[in-house]
């Protein structure tokens, strides 16, 4: 029974670190944030196997659990980022390349950043991760319904977002349908880089 | 129909556009991936993961808790696991490991106003602490057990450091465990110190620049992420407040003129779910403000106070997330 359990584990985790830590690494402002939410995500996966689905649906499955650490991780943390943040920032040229550090890429960060956290969420499911809707839902718990309208919803926002900033190469007017719906989500300033 | 369906191709065809350009935001490459399972760090953190208990093999009318995996609970990672994973992002992120029976603790050398400082066993800060002071390195290591920290603020952090100023962490050239890291004090500015905490055995550190004077360590227990509130307990169970009441699957609507007749106050505790709804919730927020009426009640509980916290979602799902099922078959 054990070694069932291992091997499921063991697989989910060879097929699926690359992809979890890719997910950590852009969401996350520092490596050791990032390290956090790979180490934890897979602690809760193990401690969970008995739920972990098999072959393919476990990715967007420990996509969930990632999405749920990192948001506790960021509620329940500020202190001790606060803390870390010399240390933090000699590290960020290991880290790696930036790129909404240049120049030509800030105006579509910052008007990434001018969306809500799920919106952004959403949208980088797609555009980072390249989730079909299905794999969206089962990572966010919602019904494949929900994350049809909350996409087309979150992409308008994009797309007006992205023309405000003058990013978008043909940018067409007709997203008053979605207004109300832009109206209850609140400019989310970023805490941290992408 | 039709203009529907119009609409919505058009839609696509904006999204693509906007879709692609977020893709360059993306740290790691779209679709790339952040390390491999098989590399060093991947199966160090997997060793470390599956070297726990594991979990446990219960069917769930057997599990000790009435409430099946009751909350997401995060707890830190174990021994190495951060650095572990660290590496694969190309960071030590500095683990202390305990080397039982290691002759020596640590060793510090200074080199043209560089101090090599190669640790293996934290146990002995003080003795540390000393040997950086012969060698006139302005430094306070302090070691306090796993979960604690030094009560901050201990004094005024320095804002500027200097490039330079100490080296990441990193391995002692052939050894698996310890590390080692240097720090340039020729870059000190007067009255500044290097101020250093290591928790635990497995724990991590943390290094701060201050200046002027450094109070000592007071140990405090680092504080908990907002996880859980024991205080509240279910309600509705025998003996407390809300005895013989059913709440569970009925909606705010129905559930709050009963509580307010008999004068409760009620707070409501939005809840989330894993994906499937496996059973176990997180409680998302808590909020004084009525939710709306159609928002669904999965349980009532009660703190010391009387007050009572209702879990609610705001779809109906499939099942009782607070009992992984009907709240009658969790208590027959």
């Amino acid at each position: 029974m054990d070694d069932e359990r291992r091997a499921r584990f063991e697989a989910a985790y060879n097929r699926d670190y690359g992809l979890i830590t890719a997910y950590a690494a852009r969401r996350c402002d520092s490596p050791q944030d990032a390290a956090d939410v790979v180490a934890e995500t897979f602690t809760i996966a193990w401690r969970r196997v008995e739920e972990l689905p098999e072959g393919a649906e476990a990715t967007p499955w420990l996509y969930g659990v990632a999405r749920k650490v990192l948001a506790n991780h960021f509620r329940g943390d500020n202190r001790r980022r606060a803390r870390t943040a010399e240390l933090d920032a000699e590290m960020a040229d290991l880290y790696g390349h930036s790129p909404d550090t240049e120049v030509e890429l800030d105006a579509i960060g910052r008007a990434f950043r001018s969306l809500s956290e799920e919106d952004r969420e959403l949208l980088s499911l797609v555009a980072w991760e390249g989730l079909e809707r299905e794999e969206i839902a089962t990572a966010l718990g919602l019904s494949r319904n929900a994350v049809r309208i909350r996409l087309h919803r979150a992409r308008k926002r994009l797309a007006r977002a992205l023309a405000r900033a003058g990013e978008q190469p043909d940018a067409r007017p007709g997203g008053q349908a979605e207004e109300q719906a832009g109206a209850g989500n609140p400019l989310v300033p970023s805490e941290r880089s992408l | 129909m039709n203009n529907r369906d119009t609409m919505h191709n058009t839609d696509d065809t904006d999204d693509t556009d906007a879709i692609a350009a977020i893709r360059a935001l993306a740290r790691v490459e779209p679709g790339g991936r952040g390390g491999e399972a098989a590399g060093a760090a991947g199966q160090a953190l997997l060793a470390a993961i599956t070297s726990q208990e594991p979990p446990q093999d219960l069917p769930a009318a057997a599990r000790p808790e009435i409430r099946p995996a009751r909350r997401w609970l995060l707890r830190r990672p174990v021994l190495g696991l951060a650095a572990a994973v660290a590496l694969a992002t190309g960071v030590v992120a500095a683990p202390i490991v305990l080397r039982d029976g290691a002759p020596s603790s640590y060793a510090v050398t200074l080199d043209d106003g560089t101090a090599t400082i190669e640790i293996r066993d934290f146990e002995d800060a003080a003795g540390l602490e000393r040997r950086l002071k012969e060698l006139k390195v302005p430094a306070l290591v302090d070691h306090v057990p796993e979960g604690m920290m030094c009560r901050e603020p201990r004094g005024k952090h320095v804002e500027n450091i200097p490039r330079g100023l100490y080296s990441l962490p990193e391995n002692i050239p052939g050894e698996s465990e310890g590390w080692r890291m240097r720090i340039n004090t020729r870059l000190f500015g007067p009255g500044q110190t290097f101020v250093w905490t290591i928790s635990g055995k497995g724990g991590m550190t943390s290094t701060y620049l201050m200046e002027g004077p450094v109070a000592a360590c007071e140990p405090v227990a680092v504080p908990t992420p907002p996880v859980e509130e024991p205080e509240f307990r279910t309600a509705t169970v025998k003996g407390r407040s809300l005895q013989g009441l059913r709440v569970d699957e009925k909606t705010v609507g129905e559930v709050l003129p009963e509580l307010r007749r008999r004068g409760k106050k009620v707070v409501f505790a939005i809840i989330s779910v894993p994906p499937g709804n496996p059973g176990g919730f997180g409680i998302e927020r808590t909020q004084k403000e009525p939710v709306g009426d159609g928002f669904v009640v999965w349980e009532a509980e009660e703190n010391a106070e009387g007050v009572i916290r209702l879990l609610v979602t705001e779809q109906r799902l499939d099942r009782n997330p607070v009992y992984g099922g009907p709240r009658d078959a969790a208590f027959d």
